[in-house]
């Protein structure tokens, strides 16, 4: 079982960038052989790229980013990565997006599922952020979230396959 | 002479001096010259519009989804078939410039780098160069040539990407037999011209492998990024947004066996070039011959504008007041075309005649006019970047007045556009190239030799067009992967040589002066042309900080003159040749084809900060998608 904990997001976008805050911070933490730790803020096309060359493959993707679920901010959720792909024309449409630029999680996890480079199991660990415009922190707020954060990456990262929701 | 608007003249030794009597209004009085298109004005549309049942509002928000960051606005007459008024608006705020102030430069390597995620290595490089012209320091020879080499490669990502993933879909069967079922007719029996180069007999066949997600050209050229990326890493350590990039050089570690590693990337290359040609002359060819007026989509003046890249090791010296003549040994010559004419290939001609205007934009105007010359003494207009300032101002957008956060670059106050294409155009009309065993500048175009891989060498030529529009944009980016290649190999076997000649050094040790002000602007290119960052360093830290992007160029508003910028223009001269009976079919594609062949790159525009509306798509997408029954776990 090999895993990859990953953050996505932009930087100095305050509690928006809290995918590569996260990464930078459990990067510092020992881990065993079969966890890596990665920023994957640099584009789903070249993210591609890396996890098809990963040997052997990643069996599980914990991704950590900032979503809106419509939660009253801050808020935390953690939640399996449905398979089901949309049509074709919003594939294309995420492609088009990645590929001038744009950031973005769920693209990432589309684009990989559309060129199978997606692990068999995804978690995706997201916050409903207070603050989305330009700033180099996170908010108090989210930033209380932070252990728990990492907390729940570490444990998705470690059990075993079936254990998995029982974090 | 190459000015015809500013108010600047040249004396016999060729030095600019300003015109006495411009000296206090820098001749923003006189209307500069401008042979687009005039819009239809308010009045004008109003009278169409209660007439005529076809007119409507189109807007295309975002054209690529790019974030958001661009919105088009176009009225367009579905009866007529022609576009009556277009306004582009990038939408989201950058700011880079206003996070830059007070830092120390070397910081904008890594800052500014983010103000694209596609562009990944240019804006890094352009900014070691703006510094190190700046501080006065120089790579040494072999730092000049990876330099090189990096961005060479990175055009070779960015290329294919364009052409297959993101214009390429838009001229696939899937698209075309939508939108024009009797060019897609045609398609099935028009033989195409280049199937010995790439293997297609028909361009219907072509069409079919350029179907989104999983057309074989469509593959392939996802394929190819990664070819370029590797080539790119052996160099750069990562990318995008390498750290190995430097003032006065890289701090790449390079020896034979990394040379090595980038030509076993390049090589992939040769025979895609000569593909890839092939494909884009047989499109190109096709859509004029199916239906002539295709020659309109997109078509504007030609006038454009960039600075060159891809330095000379031999006599770069990183100086301002020697850029002249640096600049014209680059393998993409600088350059500014005006109407189909090359008007200069000097760098102090190309800055001299840059401004940028925010009359139509979301900030304030700036008083002052701190640089009223450059570093030689040559008069620079109070728009100039070094005298810019960024002030924003939101407000509502309101198409008579401000409606967007790109501002209006201009060259002599004539709408020029960025492009690759801009970059190849002004090497071949140049003839400025150094001798060299792969390319070859005649005045009317360029020839490049591509050499043997599976397929045999061959001569590929791009020749300037009778006709600029849609197509021959993307034409010619499919003839810059060969571009690319010519300059990579001369680079490559330049670079081997200093190796072989014991010239490993690849920086130059400096220190950031802590006191006084200097100057330094960086001339280089994205893959989507045009980029300069001028820098006023003041005390060791960044005063001012101006970034050029050539989205910013492409998408700009109106002018203080009232002329459109380039897509604007470009979509004014649309003929609507889509085929549909009730206009709620209209999907718009030719206004699509053309924005697209621009290379839009609104990230490079705005980026850092945006409004409610659009940030909350960009970097919070709804969390639809996660598996919400089973393992929901809400805190």
């Amino acid at each position: 079982m090999r895993s990859l904990i990953a953050g996505v997001g932009y930087i100095n976008l305050s509690d928006s960038s809290i995918g590569p805050i996260a990464a930078a911070e459990l990067k510092k933490e020992p881990w065993p052989a079969n966890v890596s730790v990665e920023d994957l803020s640099y584009g789903p096309i070249g993210v591609v790229h890396t996890l098809q060359d990963a040997s052997p493959r990643y069996d599980r993707l914990v991704l950590i980013t900032a979503a809106d679920f419509g939660a009253k901010p801050p808020a935390l959720r953690w939640s399996r990565w449905s398979s089901l792909l949309p049509d074709p024309t919003e594939v294309q449409r995420r492609i088009e997006e990645a590929i001038t630029g744009v950031i973005d999680w769920k693209n990432l996890l589309v684009i990989l599922q559309q060129f199978e480079a997606i692990p068999s199991e995804v978690f995706v660990i997201a916050i409903q952020p207070v603050k989305t415009d330009f700033g180099m922190e996170l908010t108090p707020g989210v930033s209380a979230l932070l252990p728990e954060i990492l907390r729940v990456a570490r444990e998705l990262a470690m059990k075993e396959a079936a254990a998995v929701v029982s974090v | 002479m190459c000015f015809k608007n500013l108010p600047i003249e040249f004396d016999e030794q060729g030095r600019m001096t300003l015109r006495e009597d411009a000296a206090r209004s820098f001749g923003l009085e006189q209307r500069p010259r401008n042979p687009g298109p005039q819009p239809l004005s308010d009045q004008q549309i109003k009278t169409l519009l209660a007439r005529n049942g076809y007119i409507r509002d189109v807007d295309f928000d975002p054209v690529t989804r790019i974030a958001g960051a661009l919105a088009f606005h176009a009225v367009t007459d579905l009866q007529e078939r022609k576009v009556l008024t277009t306004n582009s608006m990038a939408t989201l705020f950058r700011g880079y410039e206003v996070i830059m102030v007070g830092r120390d430069p070397r910081d904008a390597i890594f800052i500014t780098s983010r103000a694209c995620g596609v562009c990944g290595g240019v804006h890094s490089a352009t900014a070691a160069l703006a510094t190190e012209m700046a501080i006065g320091v120089v790579p040494p020879p072999l730092g000049v040539i990876v330099r090189n080499l990096m961005l060479e490669m990175e055009f070779e990502y960015d290329h294919p990407l364009h052409l297959f993933l993101l214009a390429g879909p838009d001229y696939s069967q899937l698209m075309v037999e939508q939108t024009n079922p009797e060019v897609w007719e045609k398609a099935k029996t028009y033989l195409a011209p280049g199937r010995d180069w790439h293997g297609y007999e028909t361009i219907a066949d072509i069409m079919r492998d350029l179907n989104p997600l999983q057309g074989k050209l469509y593959l392939e050229a996802l394929h190819m990024t990664r070819v370029a990326r590797e080539g790119l890493c052996f160099l750069a350590g990562k990318y995008p947004h390498p750290e190995t990039i430097v003032p006065a050089g890289v701090s790449t570690t390079v020896s034979l066996q990394t040379f090595n590693e980038f030509y076993v990337r390049l090589q992939k290359f040769f025979d895609y070039a000569k593909k890839v040609c092939a494909i884009w002359d047989d499109i190109t060819e096709f859509f004029y011959a199916a239906n002539p007026l295709y020659k309109e989509t997109g078509r504007r003046q030609k006038s454009m504008a960039d600075t060159g890249c891809w330095d000379d090791p031999d006599i770069y010296d990183g100086t301002f007041v020697n850029c002249d003549k640096w600049g014209e040994r680059r393998w993409a010559t600088p350059g500014v075309i005006i109407e189909g004419e090359l008007v200069t290939t000097k760098l102090t001609a190309v800055n001299a005649g840059l401004e940028e205007f925010v009359d139509r934009s979301f900030y304030h105007n700036w008083e002052g006019n701190s640089f009223p010359h450059d570093p030689l003494g040559n008069p620079l207009s109070p728009f100039h970047p070094w005298n810019k300032q960024t002030l924003p101002k939101p407000s509502g957008t309101n198409w008579k007045e401000k409606y967007s956060w790109a501002c209006s670059p201009r060259w002599d106050r004539q709408t020029v556009e960025a492009g690759c294409y801009a970059r190849i155009w002004t090497t071949a009309a140049g003839q400025k190239l150094r001798p060299n065993p792969f390319m070859e500048s005649t005045g009317t175009s360029l020839k490049m030799l591509m050499p043997q891989g599976t397929l045999p060498e061959k001569e590929l030529e791009w020749k300037i067009p009778e006709v600029w529009n849609a197509f021959e944009r993307n034409r010619a980016r499919a003839y810059c992967i060969a571009f690319n290649v010519t300059a990579a190999m001369n680079d490559w076997l330049k670079g081997l040589d200093l190796l072989k000649h014991g010239k490993t050094e690849v920086s130059t040790p400096f220190e950031i002066p802590q006191k006084g002000q200097q100057r330094g602007v960086g001339f280089w290119g994205a893959g989507r042309g045009w980029l300069t960052h001028h820098a006023v360093l003041q005390d060791g830290v960044v005063a001012n900080y101006q970034i050029v992007t050539p989205s910013t160029i492409n998408a700009s508003p109106r002018d203080p003159w009232d002329h459109p910028g380039p897509y604007e223009e470009a979509v004014l001269n649309t003929p609507l040749l889509e085929t549909f009976s009730d206009p709620a079919d209209f999907k718009g594609i030719d206004i699509l084809r053309t924005i697209r062949s621009f290379d839009p790159c609104m990230p490079c525009t705005t980026h850092i900060f945006a409004g409610d509306r659009v940030i909350t798509r960009e970097v919070n997408t709804c969390a639809c998608g996660v598996d919400e029954e089973e393992n929901d776990h809400t805190h």
